[in-house]
């Protein structure tokens, strides 16, 4: 037991790390953007007084040194600055939208699991098969769609021609006058993209691992105790199979949270994507900076549970 | 042929099996006829390849789909091959199987105890209590100390003959009336082979079941089994009661198989030239034709007629009469006591003085790489001279292949290792290189030596070319004449590594070893990853290349009696300490440690020959 | 590569291979599987290879001139892939934005491969210490979704088409250099390795000779599915507007135009650019797979 606790304790303190080095290069990328910020909000008819004076304000006439422990105290305070282009604390900018994005993420992670466990199941134990092979076509053909194009044809469809679903045109889940079933209309649509973007390559890594899992030693000793192919599956394989499939979704977060940038896009759905975007067109760093940083860290967080939850699915990695 | 007592009965059995690159189908068994009767052990003996284990999964009618199966396989009056999937499942449980590597024939992910009461509990729907219940029994039966506790414990957590002891268990779940073993010693030290191989035979005799017993290694069953069979390239060539084949083999193959096994007190050791040949590419006639030396021309033209008195029988045209397996050594090997003699103190070649690894200082950092986990030598003081073989035995763990490894400066080590007096660090780094270059290795398995993406030419030239040799020439004349050294025909040069066998492999790593021109080869454990009849060409070439060149070996190995059949002197390693370190022909005869006397004693040995065991000198 | 592909499709076609009844379905479902995915993605991608760099020539109709009079036309025997609303002909801005897109993502890919296989090399290669440091930072890195960071220095660089090459390629390589990491440690322990450092060869000869050369078939595949990423990232960027910047046009842009357009159902201008991304994604992904299943490599 001590050990899992041990194993637990490195990896939160691999992701400290991570999250050190990580809000470093944030402050390295604040540096290196082209323009001063005082220009961009005083504009370029300002006085060298008040230039002055702002960057006094700010900060921004400190020794590198003494600005890089000023950007670590102001994040510990969740101090993340004023946007130029909304003119609103960034912290309460970003929460607004952030709460978006997760329900969004989250609605459509857990569908992707579930489609992925029972395609990829399909395809492991047909593997060789017609039905795997077709599924596993299948998984080829969707990994292929870009989100954008796959988002763009559904509103085509679905919005523009059926008329069945919004085609973006929501401000926020939790205003007042929106009910749950015109949030759901709006989620439908940005869902599905997300799944079709999410499912063919979890879906395809289970294959993968169900199928090698099939191809050893113990799955035919279980067979010649006289467990049928049903039991075997659910006894010994699928458990086996699932802990890389945790570890592959670990590592694919951040792709997962990057898909979610371009649908939020396309739908106009207001997330964190869809703020990243809009703030990349005004260049409005102090919220790209915000959202990079906030991003970073959940990727982080999100690694972390992954970690977690192999280091109690495999007993091995407990006691060795 | 059913006669009373009669548990497995094989008539013709034949497998097809698709092709490797999946077009096609390829006979790998023909022809098979077997018996296993109650309260017996009958061994199924043959080298990789020659069909034994694809005859058992078929009798469990585990193949794979597509495997093509013929003729019959009677368990109690009923034909195995005829059921029905849901009643071949109930038969498992009167069938069990042992497989060999028990790591990965058992689940990682879920307890022994659940694994051993799987089949108690599909057979007889037994609740989980009485399955754990009957499990506890089981393991306790099969040696497990404190079963109880063991129970929920996870396959990783036990050692290797622990969880072929697990894997036991789990097979006689249901009282089976019949016990497959498939190698189930393999891998293994050999003591604990040895108590593995008594147990089965304790369970066999004590259950009243019959064991079939598949194996590679034909001094294993000597003991035990009542009967047996050998397989070469998917046919039986000799069958029957197992005493009468030991004494009296009629086939040439059983007769050169006996005769490639290194044994204690053995003066010649001969191998089979040439492969098995693979499944689709085999002769017609008689399979070993090829590699026979009493061919004729009538022994290609059809699959020999068996021969023989009701004991053993054997197809072939042209049985052996009888002729000793192999003579005995004469009382003093002049080989073993030369260099011996030629040995003065300080002109050792090479000087271990008091080398210690410690590998509990090597804790992994966090996230880092995982630190290299190898038992650690403790003090180990040794001297090899010119032209000596020094042979290096011990268990898996004892720390042998830990010292090799330290020879050959890949681990940092504590103390000294001189070669001529000079230490490596003390030498400039150009310097370095070059003394390095002293000291060669071949290692135990031929495809991790040898990089599969270069041609054995390509190999060989990367050693001499290392050298500072760089005319393309000269280069190509060296290759050839090196492959040629080592038994090999020039032209194997143009191939990638696995289109060769694995003992035309190992003398490539042999050749690539002399092409640096070293005082020393470091052979770490050069024959285990080779079929038994290669193993024999492989010593023989390493004894003959040691006269010629005058080569100093450090031959590392579990196998007593190849070491013994090549070295000058054997240390005995255990637990990272000499125990005992003697003329190869005093520790073979009179060890003087209780633990080398065991070793000695799992050991095969030709009959006759003696061995004092300490306390009875 | 090429050439192994048709030698090996000639010892096909020497065995005797028994078709079925429905030998037209076998043959399409064999496509997913074994050297037909191999192929299929070559020709895929030799066809978008051409389309894009001689297309233009060989199409010949300038893809700027506006033709006012028909604006937003459906496709025609005129303009077979219509027009959009400044009456700009749609085929011919598909040809030319194909040559954009690949005259970035396929030098970026150079970059991100160099930059990946060098920086894993020196990982699994070099003194514990450093390679700590180096998958420290390589984690960090790997934390940030690569697009979100294109978009952020997207917004604050000059866009043009080396700064896209660089911005592209550099920030595309983190994954290759764990892999490349990762499969260094796996073969640096070889027992031919230790063969070749016994016989004096130093870390450079063993990464030349031997490792490079063992990782050759890993480093292939995930070359090629690079090129599918770039290919996607390139598009993603160009669609959210910070890619490859007017007057030139790329796959992305074109299927942003057509989002724009959604309303008035001008599907010609969204399913072409579209589909040509999924298809140059397909063709990497069949390749990748193709040579996977070839060579039996992982």
């Amino acid at each position: 037991m001590t050990r899992i606790f041990w194993g637990i304790g490195r990896k939160l303190g691999s992701a400290a790390l991570s999250l050190a080095i990580l809000i470093t290069l944030t402050f390295v990328l604040v540096h290196v953007a082209p323009g001063s910020p005082v220009y961009q909000i005083l504009g370029p008819k300002a006085s060298p007084a008040s230039i002055r004076e702002l960057n006094h304000a700010l900060g921004l006439d400190l020794p590198f040194w003494q600005q890089y422990f000023r950007w670590w105290f102001d994040l510990a305070h969740a101090r993340l600055g004023y946007s130029y282009s909304v003119q609103r604390p960034v912290g309460s900018l970003i929460l607004s939208y952030e709460l978006n994005t997760l329900a969004l993420q989250i609605i459509s992670l857990v569908a992707s699991l579930l489609i992925a466990f029972a395609l990829g199941l399909a395809h492991g134990v047909h593997y060789d098969r017609t039905l795997g092979r077709v599924i596993g076509g299948l998984e080829l053909a969707l990994y292929a769609l870009p989100s954008f194009f796959s988002g763009t044809l559904l509103i085509l469809f679905f919005s523009m021609r059926l008329g069945w679903f919004p085609a973006g045109g929501l401000e926020n889940l939790r205003l007042a006058h929106q009910t749950i079933a015109s949030n759901a209309l709006h989620m439908a649509l940005p869902c599905v993209t997300i799944v079709l973007l999410t499912v063919p390559a979890l879906s395809r890594y289970f294959a993968q691992s169900v199928h090698e899992e099939l191809g050893r030693d113990y799955v035919r000793s279980a067979a010649a105790r006289g467990a049928s192919p049903s039991r075997i599956l659910v006894h010994h394989v699928i458990r086996n199979a699932m802990r890389p499939l945790v570890t592959v979704l670990g590592l694919s977060l951040p792709s997962i949270f990057a898909g979610g940038v371009v649908v939020e896009t396309v739908f106009a759905y207001p997330g964190l994507g869809w703020l990243l975007w809009r703030s990349a067109l005004a260049q409005d760093y102090p919220v790209l900076i915000g959202i990079v940083l906030v991003i970073g860290i959940l990727t982080v967080l999100g690694n972390l549970l992954a970690d977690i939850a192999n280091t109690l699915l495999d007993p091995r990695a407990a006691y060795a | 042929m059913t006669g009373s007592g009669v548990v497995l009965s094989l008539r013709h059995l034949g497998v097809e099996l698709a092709g490797r690159d999946g077009h096609g189908v390829a006979p790998v068994l023909e022809d098979l006829d077997l018996e296993v009767r109650e309260g017996e052990m009958t061994a199924l003996v043959g080298e990789s390849g020659s069909g034994k284990t694809i005859a058992a999964l078929a009798v469990m009618r585990l193949l794979p789909p597509g495997a093509r199966i013929t003729g019959h396989a009677l368990f109690a009056g009923e034909d195995l091959l005829t059921l029905d999937e849901r009643r071949m499942r109930a038969r498992r449980g009167s069938v069990g199987m042992v497989f060999q590597n028990p790591l990965s024939a058992l689940n990682p992910s879920m307890t022994i105890g659940r694994q051993v009461a799987e089949g108690h509990r599909l057979h007889t729907g037994a609740n989980a209590g009485a399955a754990r219940r009957h499990a506890i029994e089981l393991l306790g039966e099969v040696g497990i100390p404190d079963p109880a506790r063991r129970l929920d414990e996870f396959p990783h957590q036990f050692s290797g003959g622990q969880r072929q002891r697990v894997m036991i268990a789990a097979a006689l779940a249901c009282n089976p009336k019949l016990l497959i073993a498939d190698e189930p010693t393999t891998g293994l030290d050999p003591l604990v082979a040895r108590q593995i191989l008594d147990l089965l035979a304790r369970l066999q005799r004590d259950h009243r079941m019959g064991l079939l017993f598949i194996t590679h290694d034909l001094s294993l069953v000597e003991r035990h089994a009542q009967r047996l069979c050998v397989l070469y390239a998917g046919r039986s060539v000799e069958w029957g009661e197992a005493p009468a084949f030991f004494a009296h083999p009629r086939h040439p193959y059983s007769h050169a198989l006996l005769a490639a096994v290194p044994r204690l007190g053995q003066a010649s050791l001969r191998g089979i030239a040439g492969t098995m040949p693979d499944p689709g590419h085999r002769p017609p006639g008689c399979r070993f034709a090829p590699r026979c030396p009493r061919r004729q021309e009538v022994c290609t033209q059809g699959y020999p007629p068996s021969v023989g008195d009701g004991r053993t029988e054997a197809a072939c045209l042209f049985p052996l009469e009888d002729i000793p397996v192999a003579a005995p050594l004469a009382a003093a090997s002049p080989v073993a006591a030369a260099p011996g003699a030629a040995r003065t103190p300080g002109s050792a070649l090479l000087q271990l003085q008091s080398v210690t690894i410690r590998y509990g200082d090597r804790g992994g950092l966090p996230g880092g790489r995982k630190a290299v986990v190898a038992p650690s030598l403790d003090a180990v003081s040794l001297e090899l001279a010119r032209g000596e073989c020094l042979g290096i035995v011990g268990e898996s763990g004892s720390g042998k292949s830990t010292l090799g490894r330290a020879i050959l400066h890949m681990l940092k080590y504590e103390g000294r290792i001189l070669l001529d007096g000079r230490a490596l660090g003390d030498l400039s780094t150009g310097d370095r290189r070059r003394e390095r270059r002293r000291v060669q290795v071949v290692f135990q398995d031929p495809r991790e030596s040898l990089n599969p993406r270069l041609r054995i030419g390509a190999i060989i030239a990367e050693a001499l070319q290392l050298g500072g040799q760089h005319d393309r020439d000269s280069l190509r004349r060296q290759t050839a004449a090196l492959l040629e050294r080592v038994g090999l025909n020039a032209a194997l040069a143009a191939r990638l590594p696995n289109a060769i066998s694995g003992g035309q492999a190992q003398r490539v790593a042999v050749a690539r070893a002399l092409a640096a021109r070293p005082d020393i080869i470091v052979l770490d454990e050069p024959t285990s990853a080779l079929d038994v009849s290669t193993q024999a060409m492989l010593l023989n070439l390493l004894r003959d290349l040691s006269r010629d060149e005058h080569l100093a070996y450090v031959m590392i190995s579990h196998d007593i009696a190849a070491i013994a059949w090549l070295a000058d002197r054997i240390a005995v390693l255990r637990a990272g300490r000499i125990v005992e370190l003697a003329p190869t022909d005093q520790l073979v005869n009179h060890p003087r440690d209780p633990y080398s006397a065991s070793l000695v004693a799992s050991a095969p040995r030709l009959a006759g020959a003696p061995v004092t065991v300490p306390g009875e000198v | 590569m090429l050439d192994e592909t048709r030698s090996l499709d000639a010892t096909r076609a020497d065995l005797p291979v028994r078709i079925g009844a429905s030998s037209i379905l076998a043959r399409l479902l064999r496509l997913s599987g074994g050297n037909a995915t191999l192929t299929t993605g070559l020709v895929i991608a030799a066809l978008i290879l051409l389309a894009s760099s001689i297309g233009p020539v060989l199409y010949g109709r300038d893809p700027f001139a506006l033709h006012t009079a028909s604006v937003l036309a459906a496709p025609d025997g005129r303009y077979p892939f219509g027009t959009d609303d400044l009456g700009r002909n749609a085929f011919a801005r598909l040809l030319v934005a194909g040559r954009s897109t690949l005259y970035v993502a396929l030098p970026a890919t150079l970059v991100a491969f160099t930059v990946g296989t060098l920086y894993g090399l020196a990982s699994g290669l070099g003194p514990r210490l450093l390679d700590q440091a180096l998958m420290r930072l390589l984690d960090a890195v790997l934390a940030l979704p690569g697009l979100v960071v294109l978009i952020f220095f997207g917004a604050i660089v000059p866009l043009n088409t080396g700064s896209l090459i660089l911005l592209l390629g550099l920030i595309s390589w983190p994954s290759l250099a764990r892999l490349v990491r990762n499969e260094t440690l796996a073969q640096r322990d070889r027992d031919f390795v230790h063969a070749s450092r016994q016989l004096g060869g130093g870390l450079a000869h063993i990464a030349g000779t031997h490792l490079l050369r063992v990782m050759a078939p890993v480093l292939v595949v995930n070359f090629t599915f690079l090129v599918g990423d770039m290919i996607f990232a390139l598009s993603a960027l160009s669609f959210l507007g910070l890619g490859v910047q007017p007057p030139h046009t790329s796959w992305g842009g074109l299927l942003q135009e057509g989002l724009d357009l959604v309303a008035l159902d001008a599907w010609w201008l969204i399913v072409p650019p579209g589909l040509m991304i999924f298809a140059a994604m397909l063709a990497t992904s069949l390749i990748g797979q193709g040579l996977l299943a070839r060579g039996g490599t992982r």
